[in-house]
């Protein structure tokens, strides 16, 4: 037996979590583009049409800005302000497994050894409820990194679509199942998972050619397109590299953190003017060496999910799949010779 | 891909401590070093934060001037003096900029201690030969007070200490201090054309001047921090006094802004300077990746 609920259902909870004071959030269109964002009714929801939204649902557990404290400057004197701790639930309907996988991942970034209460709150306060994948597009490549359509990873509540407007649900943590209680229906319905979309790389054959490629002569090569946009990793589930910057006037502002990227020229610039990844190629190299090998040995997972919003949105065409597809090509051609 | 040993994992929940706040220091001393370097000492405004304070030489803060931003530096005091601890900057930016305004009273603030250290409990009992280049002076300089502190406890004393010109020195007041102490040989060197009509050091450039210094590495560890030309000049030096990889060390200065290892742009490969760093070993430096 599995359990069910219609969608009409689902829309009628997001209206009625969102009436409750939650903040409730998933993929709506704006301008056309399907795009994660707040709600501010369920009517916005969209449960179709394309794969997948083209930003990430990063921002609900780690916003692009994010004030870390108040500053007051007074003569002699200065005055510091805690941000009011965030209070309000949070919601994330209809994300992606390859989105849901975030939390996870991220949670290592943000508590090893220290631990970052902002980040940890936000986590604790937000329930993630996923809708497992039917359609993939060019750019999708989860099966490649060892997941797939329906990986359970970081949700905590699964929905499968089934004909005509029922879902069927799967509440894999508790804070998923008290959102659902009393909600849903036993049902003899059970979902049909598919294989997802074709493998595009060999992960084993990437992680051979890291062990030793990092001056190999493919990286110039490869990186000569990229504009530095930085694209990629903004609309990344993982990448989460962030700058510290006061914002203020007038004596008082706030000291905040925002979204940074790893591709922009200025991200290890040093004070005396030495760089050490003053190349495009080195800083493409960087993106690739921390999401399949750095953080791989510091915490034992990828730092990807295989979303392919990193190419689906690169004006040139690079991201994550081109490359390692290139590089998964390049070792296969080297074992046939 | 291949999987390494997993550390373990658990969330620790610290809700009210928020990692980013720092300590509000006061100003105690402003010192104006060279045309654009200046020392600040500075002090916990509050009792209790400054009992509870400890750090160990080699390790870094990171300093803030509200308004204009962070920027991390290396505490060049040394760890056994209580009153204050001590930075030293050269103007070159927009939060060096402001710090180069405040004066004695002013408050600034701190994080830290974070990263590693130089492994001072190791080098007990060794001969120290301590060699540094223009701004670089201040985190050796932190080593030479804690190891002058504790003479007893380390052997003969070898500084080397060059600069482009004479203005350029740091911490000069200091360099004939240490000259004092038994055991402890200070020569100073300017680069070619720097010398002024009284200038009594060494003409020449950092890595000539070790070599013809006749400097015996038995029993030696070697501390080297400077512009990366000086450093990639001076090590073939060491080794062929006779210094091995494992004796020779340094600190490495990436760009860094969180200082706890989340922000992800002072990697050097695999190693998180603010982290694993900013201390390294030349053994542990030619593992890394040229990622610096």
């Amino acid at each position: 037996m599995s359990e069910i609920l219609s969608s009409a259902t689902l829309r009628r909870l997001v209206d009625q979590w969102i009436t409750e004071g939650r903040h409730v959030a998933g993929p709506r269109l704006v301008n056309d583009r399907l795009l994660y964002g707040w709600l501010e009714s369920a009517g916005q929801l969209t449960l179709d049409g394309e794969t997948r939204p083209r930003n990430s649902i990063k921002d609900f557990l780690f916003p692009r800005h994010e004030k870390l404290y108040g500053y007051k400057l007074g003569r002699k004197r200065v005055e510091l302000t805690e941000v009011a701790p965030l209070v309000d639930e949070q919601i994330v309907i209809a994300a992606r497994p390859c989105d849901a996988a975030l939390g996870p991942i991220l949670d290592r970034v943000f508590n090893w050894d220290y631990s970052d209460a902002t980040y940890n709150r936000r986590r604790e306060l937000t329930t993630i409820v996923t809708l497992a994948c039917q359609s993939f597009d060019a750019q999708c490549f989860c099966t490649s990194v060892g997941s797939g359509p329906d990986d359970p990873r970081g949700s905590d509540v699964m929905l499968h679509a089934l004909d005509e407007g029922i879902l069927e649900i799967r509440c894999l943590t508790e804070k998923g199942r008290r959102l659902f209680a009393g909600q849903t229906e036993p049902s003899a319905l059970k979902a049909q998972v598919g294989a997802g979309p074709e493998i595009r790389f060999d992960l084993g054959k990437v992680g051979e050619f890291l062990e030793g490629g990092f001056e190999d002569a493919q990286w110039p090569e490869m990186a000569r397109r990229c504009l530095g946009c930085g694209v990629c990793a903004y609309t990344c589930p993982t990448c989460h590299c962030f700058d510290i910057v006061d914002e203020g006037a007038g004596g008082q502002g706030v000291r905040a953190r925002n979204w940074d990227a790893c591709q922009f020229g200025m991200f290890t610039l040093h004070a005396a003017g030495h760089n050490p990844r003053s190349q495009q190629a080195q800083r493409q190299r960087q993106r690739i060496y921390h999401k399949f090998r750095i953080y791989p040995q510091k915490f034992g997972t990828l730092l990807c999910t295989g979303c392919g919003n990193c190419t689906r949105n690169c004006p040139v065409g690079l991201g994550v799949q081109p490359v390692l597809s290139a590089i998964s090509r390049k070792m296969q051609s080297n074992d046939e010779l | 891909m291949r999987k390494s040993a997993r550390p373990p994992f658990t969330i620790k929940t610290t809700m009210n401590a928020n990692i980013y706040l720092p300590d509000l220091m006061e100003v105690v001393q402003v010192r104006q070093q060279t045309a654009d370097v200046k020392s600040v000492r500075i002090r916990f405004r509050d009792e209790e934060r400054a009992r509870a304070f400890s750090f160990r030489v080699g390790q870094f803060g990171i300093f803030s001037a509200f308004g204009a931003g962070e920027s991390p530096f290396n505490l060049c005091s040394s760890s056994n003096w209580q009153d204050f601890i001590e930075f030293c900057f050269r103007r070159t930016g927009r939060v060096t900029e402001a710090l180069w305004n405040i004066d004695e009273g002013d408050i600034v603030g701190f994080r830290g201690p974070y990263g590693n250290a130089y492994p001072m409990d190791k080098w007990r009992g060794k001969n120290l030969i301590f060699i540094g280049g223009g701004i670089a002076m201040p985190p050796i300089r932190c080593a030479i007070w804690y190891a002058l502190e504790n003479r007893d406890q380390y052997g003969q004393i070898t500084i080397v200490y060059g600069s482009r010109k004479v203005g350029d020195l740091v911490f000069q007041n200091e360099l004939d201090r240490w000259a004092e102490y038994d055991n402890v040989r200070v020569v100073t060197c300017v680069d070619p054309g720097g010398e002024t009509p009284d200038w009594k050091g060494e003409i020449g450039f950092v890595p000539t001047v070790v070599q013809q210094a006749d400097i015996s590495a038995e029993n030696a560890i070697a501390l080297v921090i400077g512009p990366p030309i000086m450093i990639q000049f001076t090590l073939p030096v060491l080794s062929k006094i006779g210094l091995g990889d494992s004796d020779i060390y340094t600190s490495l200065e990436n760009r860094m802004k969180c200082g706890v290892g989340k922000c992800g742009r002072c990697n050097c490969g695999p190693a998180y300077v603010c982290k694993e760093g900013p201390v390294f070993t030349l053994e542990q430096i030619k593992r890394l990746p040229k990622d610096f």
